[in-house]
């Protein structure tokens, strides 16, 4: 204890602790509930995906409700560099938002009347054009661009087509960062879908619709590399500022609340994540879960282990309720947290979207149609305590 | 024929004519030594004065190849994008055959310091897989222990020789033509042999097999099978060559330049964004105009590969560390082969190679063995995707359409 620390000042803070955990649990019980749809799909053949995702946006109230004349920004997964294969797997089979799912979602918005729809991605330390990107990932970026009316891309892993980033802040204060500087295709939209592979995420415990949006902040402001006054020019690094708070973004960008705050990633990713959803509210989360890969985010992790074929797509307007029973759906509990699978060494950041309000994680409040308990195609979690008890556990490889 | 000669630089320490027995059953049949230092009791083998090459032979200084490293050797010393800088004499030894037709490109090369025993063999493949000969070179070390017969040391020499006999065995591969989208019009000498030359050199390494087309002697073949050539030269084209590369444009190719060109050709139009250019249509094609003077040419050979499209790569790579290819095929295009270069030390698994062009069966060639694997293939729409077991150092994917 310092000895500045007086008795006085204990009980201001646990009062406040209390108050503020008695106005979390009051936002928790209060989140969002909504419809999420789960959809069977085994293979990425469009004359399967197309209705199977279609289906889905039905049920969940219809595409056109939250799209029809809207310019559409659509958040893509493609994690880590495309050199990496796991095994010989293309990177839409393992850890990449699989190409065909993006044409297919696409596709069910142009037909239901988006006006514009945005391709956007941070891919890594280049600002080469995002479809150049695609191309060198093994896919055609033709497909997507063909698949409805005014479809466009933009790498925002800096500040691109924009003479200037764009300012979101975090409603609720946030938990590490008060606010962003983005790219600004992440404010020049009306409706902002983000499409997740459905994974594991040696960090986070999990990947879905929520873990997706850490790829939304520029490397030219929060990666090791970004200009200390001014962002980078270029991006050349990874987020490893946001893993590890190492250091502040650019000084031209909001500071972290708490600079001395916990420097553990366990703490602080599945915190910066909520922040970034909270600053870039997501209206439609998809999961791709057709096919995947179990032991992390990537082949990099060194838990990585194999693709595999849950034959799921997991779809809501909103990411927590959505995030929530894609882990059901993999076998975990989505009301776990530290301590617990997938959940062993970091935060939940479900939990922390649920105590801001987002959204809530109880499966008992959302509707889920398509999917009863239970019904888990793939285990993960049995196979992640398969893979621990024969100890190939690992963090980031 | 002196050019299908494989030479070997006789090292100082090897002393008397009982020094000779190690090439037996080797296939070094050209000894490369300075004057008056050539070893007595020489008999079938070629001698050669490095000051003076035989006929048909070309020397040129190279480099080690290899993951340059830092001092240290702790780390990788890194390129612009923070990848690992790869040395390697591919692109000298197409230029050197350039302007040197008809001759076998011989490199000269010393082993660095504390250059690996098992990296000698990736020299060699570094070079013939261009079409060029590496002057197999031993540093001290490998010599002393060759020559006392230390196991390991002989071990290697004979991995040395399997490799140079690898070459020997497969020079029909160096008859075949460079498959490549992009080329570069340059005399690559005085004002423009930096430029040119570097050019030639990064683009490798953003992995684009770039076309060498000599100024004084390029023709239309020249730029057959281009999708994009590059003019980068200080000062504007003669009234021929400009011409030349026009009729390029004109047919669909594009024309990436800056305001050394001269006048600018065609008429505006658009394209892919890309700072610092502005588009212009001409005829089929179109040209990519730098609004200022070229001065950095890593930026130029990324720009260039921006411009051409990763949609038209010849070849990419999953998993394969640092690596470097030669794409060559024969010229009714019925045969092709990728001789892949590995320069990370260690082996790299479960690579994944995607060669452009419809070929329906292949087969592995590796150092190691001497005869041909069966070759996992994907067949793709336009292009082949090849599944590589565990590889190191080299291998060569030969196809068939």
């Amino acid at each position: 204890m310092h000895g500045n620390t007086t008795r006085r000042d204990l009980l201001r803070a646990a009062s406040l602790g209390a108050l503020l955990g008695g106005l979390r649990w009051g936002r928790a019980a209060a989140a969002p509930a909504g419809t999420v749809a789960v959809g069977r799909c085994k293979t990425y053949d469009p004359a399967e995906l197309m209705p199977a995702m279609a289906r889905m946006f039905d049920q969940i109230g219809g595409l056109g409700r939250i799209v029809k004349g809207k310019t559409v920004a659509v958040k893509i997964n493609l994690t880590g560099a495309y050199t990496y294969r796991l095994g010989y797997a293309p990177l839409g089979d393992s850890h990449y938002t699989h190409p065909a799912a993006i044409a297919a979602a696409v596709s069910l918005m142009g037909k239901a009347g988006a006006r514009r729809i945005r391709i956007l991605e941070s891919p890594w330390a280049t600002t080469d054009p995002l479809t150049e990107y695609l191309l060198l990932a093994g896919m055609e970026p033709r497909e997507i661009e063909r698949a409805a009316p005014n479809v466009e891309f933009e790498n925002t892993n800096y500040l691109g087509k924009a003479k200037k980033y764009s300012r979101l802040m975090v409603p609720t204060g946030g938990y590490i960062y008060p606010g962003f500087d983005l790219n600004h295709s992440y404010e020049d939209c009306d409706v902002f879908v983000s499409l997740s592979k459905m994974k594991e995420h040696a960090t986070a415990g999990f990947t879905g619709t929520l873990k997706n949006c850490f790829g939304i902040a520029p490397v030219t402001i929060y990666g090791g590399n970004a200009g200390v006054d001014e962002p980078a020019l270029q991006p050349t690094t990874g987020r490893d500022t946001f893993h590890s708070g190492s250091r502040q973004p650019s000084k031209s960008a909001p500071q972290e609340r708490d600079f001395m705050g916990p420097k553990q990633d366990g703490y602080r990713v599945p915190r910066i994540v909520t922040d970034l959803a909270s600053a870039r509210p997501i209206h439609l989360a998809i999961n791709d879960g057709i096919r995947t890969m179990t032991g992390g985010e990537g082949p990099w992790i060194r838990e990585a282990d194999k693709v595999v074929n849950p034959g799921l797509i997991v779809a809501g307007a909103n990411p927590v309720n959505t995030d929530a029973v894609s882990m059901a759906a993999m076998g975990f509990d989505p009301m776990a947290d530290r301590g617990t699978p997938p959940f062993e060494s970091c935060d939940s950041t479900l939990r922390l979207a649920e105590e801001v309000g987002i959204g809530t994680r109880d499966l008992k409040r959302i509707e889920v149609v398509g999917w009863k308990s239970g019904d888990v195609t793939v285990d993960f979690a049995e196979l992640r305590r398969e893979r621990r008890g024969r100890g190939q556990a690992g963090r980031r490889g | 024929m002196p050019s299908g000669l494989t030479p070997f630089r006789w090292p100082a320490t090897w002393k008397g004519s009982s020094a000779l027995e190690a090439l037996d059953g080797t296939p070094f049949d050209c000894l490369v030594c300075e004057k008056g230092a050539a070893p007595g009791g020489v008999q079938g083998l070629m001698i050669a004065d490095p000051a003076a090459p035989p006929d048909g032979v070309s020397i040129t200084e190279g480099v080690w190849p290899g993951v340059q490293m830092a001092r240290g050797q702790a780390a990788a010393s890194s390129g612009p994008t923070g990848n690992p800088w790869v040395d390697s004499n591919g692109w000298k030894i197409r230029l050197e055959g350039a302007l040197h037709p008809g001759a076998r490109v011989w490199v000269d090369a010393k082993p660095t310091a504390g250059a690996l025993a098992a990296s000698f063999p990736r020299a060699i493949a570094d070079c013939a897989a261009y079409g060029g000969r590496w002057i197999v070179t031993l540093d001290e070390g490998l010599a002393g222990g060759i020559a006392q017969g230390n196991a390991d040391a002989v071990a290697a020499w004979k991995r040395i020789a399997g490799a140079a006999r690898f070459f020997k065995d497969h020079d029909a591969w160096s008859g075949y033509a460079p498959v490549a989208a992009l080329g570069i019009v340059s005399d690559f000498s005085g004002d423009n042999e930096f430029m040119g030359q570097e050019l030639l050199n990064l683009a490798a390494r953003t992995n684009q097999q770039a076309g060498v087309i000599l100024k004084d002697k390029a023709s239309a073949a020249s730029f057959a099978g281009l999708r994009a050539a590059i003019y980068a030269d200080a000062k504007p084209p003669e009234p021929g060559l400009r011409s030349l590369i026009m009729t390029f444009v004109q047919s669909g190719g594009t024309l990436i330049t800056g305001p050394n060109w001269g006048p600018a050709p065609g008429t505006p139009s658009s394209g892919t964004e890309l700072p610092g250019y502005a588009w212009r249509a001409a005829g089929k094609g179109r040209v990519a105009l730098a609004r200022e003077e070229f001065s950095d040419p890593y930026t130029l050979a990324n720009e260039a590969v921006l411009v051409v499209s990763h949609r038209y790569d010849s070849v990419r790579f999953w998993n394969a560390g640092s690596a470097g290819f030669s794409f060559t095929a024969s010229p009714a295009g019925k045969r092709a082969v990728v001789q892949m270069l590995f320069y990370t030390d260690r082996g790299v698994a479960s690579v994944s190679v995607r060669v452009a062009g419809k070929y329906r069966t292949g087969k592995l060639w590796t150092l190691d063995g001497a005869d041909a694997r069966p070759l996992e293939m994907d067949l793709q729409k336009d292009a082949v995707e090849l599944h590589l077991p565990t590889v190191s150092q080299y291998a060569a994917a030969e196809l068939e359409a």
